[in-house]
């Protein structure tokens, strides 16, 4: 009797806990329309929680993160002047609505940007990539910015305020960063595509990783918070404070090897160094050879 | 005799003897040793001395930078597995666990005066040994040095080669870092890939399972002690047979089959060869200085779980990972076993095959061409067409699997898709030998019908007559290309042997 009723009770919890599981989930869901709701999990570093926010009088995050990494949220003031400029460089693929959808144009043939998040935007503006060069080329080249870094912040005011989302545009403090959990990071995370050097390397069909020699800290964050292109997108297993770590070893060790051996021969690795052995090496002690031996 | 007399320098030279305080010395251990003749016919050696001939002499005199500056990095180098935390002078490395190895190969980078310099000296000779062995090797073949009576140096010439690339891998692998890492685990899956022996033999080799704790010791000892032991007695055999069978020349005046025509050892050849010696260290020492080789320090400690995208590795095993990268993964399954067709092909029966036919071709050239006789004068290469086209054939696809170990490089630097460049390596690859082949064998006929071909031109000089006749003559010869110094000349006649019936002035010309 009493086990059958335990079974009973047991059943109905579980019941209960099915039916309640998707209403939690809708709950969460109707409050991230108002950006309120916290992700208090690991499971994405890079958006906020409930202990790192500060936000404006009428609730609204401004910014959050921690000792490691700031994300900012771009300004409401700057959306009007993001949408103009948006209707002069991207509207032309993105549509006017930045749904992916151009006028006249068929759905899906550009990316859709709406939620994607003010880091996105400002990373794809600032590194150079968008305005494209080429839309149809398989993958954005980086480039010279065409727009200012306000600008680009624009913009990505204006697409976040159609539908708010993360991450902010981050900034890293690189001041109390361990240089050293960086590199092992790296080797692990990184070196697998950007290659251990940094250097980039072609990827399958016309892709590529690109070099990390030129990038400053904090898109090297955006690129690691957002996954840009084939890269993945590095959420629940980098904390703020190893993505600092990353950026750090970035920053100095890749962007300003300790090449303590003299020239770095372009950090080609073994293809340069069998050049020179077999050009400058074997190449010039022939040419002693020739100089000294007899040549009829 | 008063002591002042003995004083004089006449004197003292007197009480010497004729020869002097040295030579007096050396008297007597002549007396003891009878050194003196067998020594003066080894000063006497004639050496040819063509430019080509030296391409070898770089190969030894890297092999004794390597023996130098190798033997100061085992004064430093730990050869464990064993982990340990770094603490040292390069920060981004500084509390990360490394094995023994690694933190040492750092720390003699770093932290030992010279280390550094030892470290990249040692691999650029290591470069250059083996590109002057293969480039020598070349010469060998082109010029038909390789025939009778020297098949067997021609043997032991290639069981060098690849003795030299053997432990060249060894070397590379044993600073423990990111890269040679993954050259190791690279060499597991080819071992592992040879048929029905393969995962014993890995065992075998490795002490279980990759990575183990057991092959960075294995492989310094191999690399330090026992790789090296075979080719310094090879080198010796090598060196042995070269004197005792004496050295090929090229044609020209005064030289036949049956004589040497060059420099006596001493003084003319001793001081070239030392003069060389130094000269390939000296170019070895500022490589080390001012070109950095395989930056350790960059690429950190190897863990199973880490990898790094464009890995090569060094230049001589570069055909391997070219044969490796575009071979198509065929593999097929049955009877519950996998055969990974994909690395046994290029990596264990292309480099099979590529060896063997170095080892057997003295023996079936001499089968084609039924020539048995000794050839102590060596061939201009474009006078056999089909050998100098069959090598080149050879070296055009080793080249382009050479390429093609560096796709990924290829496709980043020139902005092309990777999979058109391995399409691209395939078919090159392919069509290289078929393509070399003909293209050499029609430059060498056309080579062999111009006269003075190879040689520098001379102008024509055209004088017309008091006839209207034009006449052209050729113009003398560029002072460059005058060789005085192979005329025969007289060499002083330092010990005068009875039994020499042949008193005739001792020219530069001995007979064989």
């Amino acid at each position: 009797m009493i086990t059958t009723s335990l079974k009973r009770v047991g059943m109905l919890t579980i019941a209960g806990l099915l039916l309640a599981a998707p209403l939690t989930f809708f709950v969460a869901g109707a409050g991230a329309q108002g950006r309120v709701v916290y992700q208090t999990t690991r499971k994405n570093a890079g958006t906020p929680n409930s202990t790192n926010v500060t936000t404006n009088s009428s609730g609204v995050v401004i910014s959050y993160g921690n000792s490691a990494i700031t994300y900012n949220a771009p300004s409401p003031k700057l959306a009007s002047l993001g949408q103009a400029l948006f209707l002069q460089n991207c509207a032309s693929c993105h549509g006017t609505e930045a749904n992916g959808v151009p006028a006249n144009g068929t759905s899906g043939a550009y990316p859709n940007l709406v939620g994607l998040g003010p880091a996105t935007i400002d990373f794809w503006i600032e590194s150079g990539r968008m305005p494209a060069a080429d839309p149809r080329a398989i993958q954005a080249k980086r480039r010279p910015p065409r727009l200012s870094s306000k600008q680009a912040v624009a913009i990505a005011a204006w697409v976040n305020s159609l539908s708010p989302s993360y991450p902010d545009i981050p900034t890293p403090n690189l001041k109390n960063a361990n240089v050293s959990d960086g590199a092992a990071l790296f080797a692990l995370n990184c070196a697998a595509c950007h290659t251990i050097e940094g250097d980039g390397d072609a990827l399958a069909q016309g892709t590529y990783a690109p070099s990390l020699r030129n990038i400053p800290a904090y898109q090297v964050v955006e690129a690691i918070r957002t996954g840009p292109g084939n890269m993945p997108r590095f959420t629940g297993n980098l904390s703020d404070f190893q993505v600092r770590d990353i950026v750090k070893y970035v920053t100095t060790e890749i962007q300003h090897p300790q090449n303590i051996g003299g020239l770095g021969l372009g950090g080609l690795g073994p293809v340069a160094e069998g050049f020179v052995g077999l050009l400058l090496g074997v190449g010039i002690l022939a040419l002693v050879g020739f100089w000294v031996g007899e040549r009829q | 005799m008063s002591s002042e007399v003995i004083n004089t320098k006449r004197a003292k030279q007197a009480a010497a003897g004729p020869y002097g305080k040295v030579g007096h010395a050396l008297n007597e251990l002549d007396d003891r040793l009878g050194v003196a003749k067998g020594g003066r016919t080894f000063l006497d050696k004639i050496f040819p001395d063509h430019w080509s001939f030296m391409l070898g002499e770089i190969a030894l005199y890297s092999f004794v930078v390597l023996l130098a500056t190798g033997v100061f990095l085992t004064l430093y180098y730990i050869p464990s597995t064993a982990l340990t935390t770094y603490h040292g002078s390069y920060l981004p490395l500084d509390g990360q666990r490394v094995t023994e190895a690694y933190a040492s190969s750092v720390n003699l980078s770093f932290a030992v005066r010279a280390g550094l310099l030892m470290r990249q000296m040692h691999h650029w000779a290591c470069d250059i040994f083996i590109g002057a062995i293969v480039v020598h090797m070349a010469r060998v073949f082109f010029t038909g040095a390789f025939r009778k009576p020297r098949e067997l140096n021609w043997t032991i010439g290639t069981t060098l080669m690849i003795l030299a690339i053997v432990n060249g891998f060894l070397g590379y692998s044993l600073p423990d870092d990111l890269v040679s890492g993954t050259g190791i685990r690279i060499a597991y899956s080819i071992i592992l890939s040879i048929p029905v022996v393969g995962s014993y033999l890995g065992f075998l080799v490795f002490g279980g399972n990759f990575p183990g704790t057991m092959v960075i010791p294995r492989f310094f000892i191999l690399h330090v002690l026992i790789v090296p032991a075979l080719i310094l007695g090879l080198v010796g055999a090598h060196l042995f047979l070269l004197v005792r069978q004496k050295h090929t020349q090229f044609p020209g005046k005064g030289r036949t089959e049956n004589n040497v025509v060059g420099t006596p050892m001493f003084p003319v050849f001793m001081a070239k060869t030392t003069g060389f010696l130094l000269i390939v260290a000296g170019v070895t020492a500022l490589l080390g200085a001012f070109a950095q080789i395989n930056p350790i320090w960059q690429f950190g400690p190897y863990e199973a779980s880490r990898i790094s995208y464009a890995v090569q590795p060094d230049w001589y095993m570069g055909f391997l990972d070219g044969a490796l990268r575009i071979w198509p993964s065929w593999s097929f399954h049955s009877f519950g076993y996998t055969i990974p067709l994909e690395v046994t092909v290029p990596a264990v029966i292309l480099p099979g095959i590529l060896f063997n036919i170095a080892y057997v071709w003295p023996a079936f050239e001499r089968k084609l061409t039924k020539d048995f006789a000794m050839h102590n004068l060596l061939d201009r290469p474009s006078n056999r067409p089909k050998r100098t086209a069959a090598g080149v054939a050879v070296l055009a696809l080793l080249s382009m699997l050479f390429i093609a170990s560096s796709t990924d490089v290829i496709a980043n630097f020139f902005h092309l898709p990777l999979n058109q460049v391995l399409w691209g390596m395939r078919i090159l690859v392919i069509l290289s030998p078929f393509v070399a082949y003909p293209v050499t064998w029609k430059i060498c006929q056309e080579l062999r019908v111009v006269e003075g071909g190879g040689k520098r031109k001379t102008t024509n000089v055209v004088t017309r007559t008091a006839e209207g006749e034009y006449v052209a003559t050729a113009a003398p010869v560029y002072v460059d290309d005058v060789h005085s110094e192979l005329e025969a000349s007289e060499v002083p006649t330092f010990i005068v042997d009875e039994t020499d019936k042949e008193t005739g002035p001792g020219t530069r010309t001995v007979d064989r």
